[in-house]
C-alpha cells in the first residue's frame, strides 16, 4: 500500500462511509489564511481529537463546520448532504451540534433554561417533552442539582458541562467540541473525560475534539488530526501523532513548555 | 418569575380601581384621560413585548401606531365604512409594515432594525405631508365616528382591549417563546448554537408587538375622531420607551403602569403652564438615574417581598 493510500485510509477512519466528510475547506481572514484547504473524514462511531497550538486554526474550522463562517471553498457534507450555505441553527437541527471555547451561556437564566433553549430547536422539540428532556441530560452531564442555580452562580467546571449539555439537548449524531478541558483543574479533568466516554459509548455519539495539549485527550481519543498554521500536518493514533516529526516541531520548536508529549 | 396570589390580587385590585376611577370621580375629562392612559399602555406593554425581551430597541414604535390609526381614517372618510372594520384591519396593516421593515433589518446585527425603524417612521409622517391631497397634509383625516358613543362604555372597552392585551403578551412572555427571546437577548450566537431560528423569532415577535401596536392606533383615532401625521412622529415613539423604562422593562405589566403613571403625571402637570416639561423631564432623569431598573415593577416586587 502507498503512503498516501495509507494515510487515506486513516482519515477516513475504520467504518468506511463517513459521517462527516470535509473537502478542501478554505477561510481567508484578510491577510491570513486561518484554515488551507482542509480534508478529512470522520466515520459514525469515532472519537477523534483535533491538535494543534495556539492559533493553528483549530476553532476556525469548527466556524466553518457549523455554518459560523462561510468558507471561502471548500465543501462539507453530513451523511452525505451538503452543509455549507446553511445558517448555523439549521446545521444543528441536521445533527451537528458544538460548544465553544469560551463558555457562552444565556446570562440571566437559571441552568435548567439554560438547557431548555436547547430542548425547543425543532430537531427535537416535537418528539419529546422538552422541560423532561432538558431534566434528563442534566443529569447526564451531571448539574441536576443546579437544575435551578442562576447560571451567573456557577462554577467554571459546571460551565464547561453547561455548554456541553446545550449541544447534547439538540441531540446531535455529531458533536464537536472546542476544548472542553480548557481551565480545568486536574481533579475536573478525569471526570470530564469519563463524561465524554460515556457519551461516545452510550449515546452513541461521534465526537471530534479540540485540544492544544495532547495530554489531555490521549486515552479519549482513537485518532487525532494535527494542525499548524491552518494546514493538516498529520493524522493518526495518539501514539503516532507524539512521535510525528513534523508535530513535534510545531511544538517544541515554537512553544516550549506546551509540548504535545509532555 | 413565578406568578403570586399576591401578584393576581395586585392585578385584579389595580383593573378594578381603572374601571371605576371615572364613576368614582364622576368626571367626563377623567375619563377622557383614562382612556388616554390604557391605549399608552396597550403601545408600551407591545413595545415591551419586542423590544423589552430581545434587546432590539425600536425606535420607531409610531410607525405601527401610525399605519393603524391612519387605517382606520381611510376606511372612515374613503371606504365610508363600518367603523368596527378598522380594529382587524389596523392590524393586519402594522404586521405588514413589521415584515416591510423587519425582514430585511432584524437578520442583521448591529443597529440596523433601530435605524431603519426611526427612519420608516420618519418617512411616513413626511409623506403623509407629501401626499396631502389623500391623507389631509397637516389636518390629517377627521370625521371618524366613535366605535361607542358613550365615552365611559368605550373607556371601559378600551380597559378589556389593555387588559387582555398584557394577558396574552405575558402568557407568551412566560412561555417558552418567552424563553426564546430571553435567550436571543443573552446571545444570539448561542442560540444558533441551541437550534433556534433567531431570525424567525424576532420577526414574529415585531409582527405581534406591531399588531397591538397598531390595534392601540385604531383605538386612538377613534377615541380622537380624527388623525394626524404626529401620530408618526419620534417623540410619540421615545415618550413609548420611556414609559417602559420606568415601568421595568421586559415585564409588560411594568410598562403598563409606567405608561399609566406618566399620561397622568403629564396632564396633572398641565398646571403648571411652562414649567411643566422642566419638571416633567427632571422626574424622568431622576427616575432613570436612581432606578436604572425601573420604578414600578422593581417597587412592586420589593414591597411584596418577591425574590427575583
Ligand atoms: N473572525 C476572525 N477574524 C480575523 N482573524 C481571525 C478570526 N478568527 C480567527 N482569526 C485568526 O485565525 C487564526 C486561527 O484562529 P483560531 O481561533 O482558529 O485558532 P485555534 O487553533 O482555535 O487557537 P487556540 O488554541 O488559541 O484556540 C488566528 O491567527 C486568529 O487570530
Ligand atoms: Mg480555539
Amino acid at each position: 500500500m502507498s503512503e498516501t493510500a495509507a494515510v487515506d485510509a486513516q482519515v477516513r477512519g475504520a467504518a468506511g462511509v463517513p459521517l462527516l466528510a470535509v473537502d478542501g475547506v478554505r477561510k481567508r481572514f484578510g491577510g491570513l489564511t486561518a484554515v488551507k484547504g482542509a480534508s478529512f473524514t470522520l466515520a459514525a462511531g469515532e472519537i477523534v481529537g483535533i491538535l494543534g497550538p495556539n492559533g493553528a486554526g483549530k476553532t476556525t474550522l469548527f466556524n466553518l463546520l457549523t455554518g459560523f463562517i462561510a468558507p471561502d471553498a471548500g465543501s462539507v457534507k453530513l451523511d452525505g448532504h451538503e452543509l455549507k450555505g446553511l445558517a448555523p441553527y439549521r446545521i444543528v437541527n441536521r445533527g451537528l451540534a458544538r460548544t465553544f471555547q469560551l463558555t457562552r451561556p444565556f446570562l440571566g437564566m437559571s441552568v435548567l433554561e439554560n438547557v431548555l433553549v436547547a430542548c425547543l430547536a425543532p430537531r427535537v422539540r416535537h418528539r419529546m417533552a422538552s422541560e423532561e428532556h432538558a431534566r434528563r441530560i442534566l443529569d447526564q452531564v451531571g448539574l441536576r442539582e443546579k437544575a435551578a442555580s442562576p447560571v451567573e452562580v456557577l462554577p467554571y467546571g459546571d460551565l464547561r458541562r453547561l455548554e456541553i449539555a446545550r449541544a447534547l439537548a439538540t441531540d446531535p449524531r455529531l458533536l464537536l467540541l472546542d476544548e472542553p478541558f480548557a481551565g480545568l483543574g486536574s481533579s475536573e479533568i478525569e471526570p470530564l473525560a469519563n463524561l465524554i466516554k460515556r457519551l461516545h459509548r452510550e449515546e452513541n455519539l461521534t465526537i471530534l475534539i479540540i485540544e492544544h495539549k495532547l495530554r489531555e485527550f490521549m486515552a479519549l481519543v482513537s485518532r487525532v488530526i494535527a494542525m499548524d498554521f491552518g494546514e493538516i500536518i498529520a493524522v493518526g493514533t495518539p501514539a503516532e501523532i507524539v512521535r510525528h516529526p513534523r508535530v513535534i516541531e510545531a511544538y517544541i520548536g515554537r512553544t516550549e513548555g506546551d509540548g504535545a508529549a509532555a | 418569575m413565578k406568578v403570586r396570589a399576591i401578584d393576581i390580587g395586585g392585578a385584579i385590585g389595580a383593573v378594578a380601581l381603572l374601571a371605576l376611577a371615572p364613576v368614582l370621580g364622576n368626571s367626563g375629562y377623567l375619563t377622557g384621560v383614562l382612556t388616554l392612559c390604557v391605549i399608552y399602555a396597550i403601545w408600551a406593554a407591545s413595545w415591551d413585548f419586542m423590544s423589552g425581551l430581545t434587546g432590539r430597541e425600536n425606535f420607531g414604535h409610531a410607525l405601527f401606531i401610525g399605519a393603524g390609526a391612519y387605517t382606520a381614517g381611510f376606511l372612515a372618510t374613503v371606504y365610508f365604512a363600518n367603523p368596527w372594520w378598522s380594529l382587524p384591519l389596523s392590524v393586519v396593516v402594522a404586521m405588514a409594515f413589521a415584515v416591510i421593515v423587519g425582514f430585511p433589518t432584524l437578520r442583521l446585527r448591529g443597529p440596523y432594525f433601530a435605524l431603519a425603524m426611526l427612519s420608516a417612521a420618519a418617512i411616513m409622517q413626511r409623506l403623509m405631508l407629501i401626499f396631502w391631497e389623500q391623507t389631509g397634509g397637516e389636518e390629517g383625516l377627521y370625521g371618524l365616528e366613535p366605535l361607542i358613543n358613550s365615552p365611559l362604555h368605550y373607556y371601559w372597552f378600551v380597559l378589556a382591549v389593555m387588559v387582555v392585551t398584557a394577558a396574552v403578551l405575558m402568557l407568551l412572555a412566560r412561555s417558552h417563546w418567552g424563553l426564546i427571546l430571553r435567550a436571543i437577548k443573552g446571545d444570539e450566537a448561542t442560540c444558533q448554537a441551541a437550534g433556534i431560528n433567531v431570525t424567525f423569532y424576532k420577526i414574529a415577535s415585531l409582527m405581534i408587538s406591531a399588531a397591538f401596536a397598531g390595534l392601540g392606533g385604531a383605538l386612538y383615532a377613534h377615541y380622537q375622531l380624527q388623525v394626524s401625521p404626529p401620530l408618526f412622529s419620534v417623540i410619540t415613539s421615545i415618550t413609548i420607551i420611556i414609559m417602559v423604562y420606568v415601568g421595568g422593562m421586559g415585564s409588560i405589566w411594568g410598562p403598563v403602569l409606567g405608561a399609566i403613571l406618566l399620561t397622568l403625571l403629564t396632564e396633572m402637570l398641565r398646571g403648571f403652564g411652562e414649567y411643566r416639561l422642566w419638571i416633567y423631564t427632571l422626574v424622568l432623569m431622576l427616575i432613570l438615574f436612581f432606578l436604572p431598573g425601573g420604578l414600578v415593577a422593581p417597587l412592586w416586587r420589593r414591597l411584596t417581598g418577591a425574590r427575583s
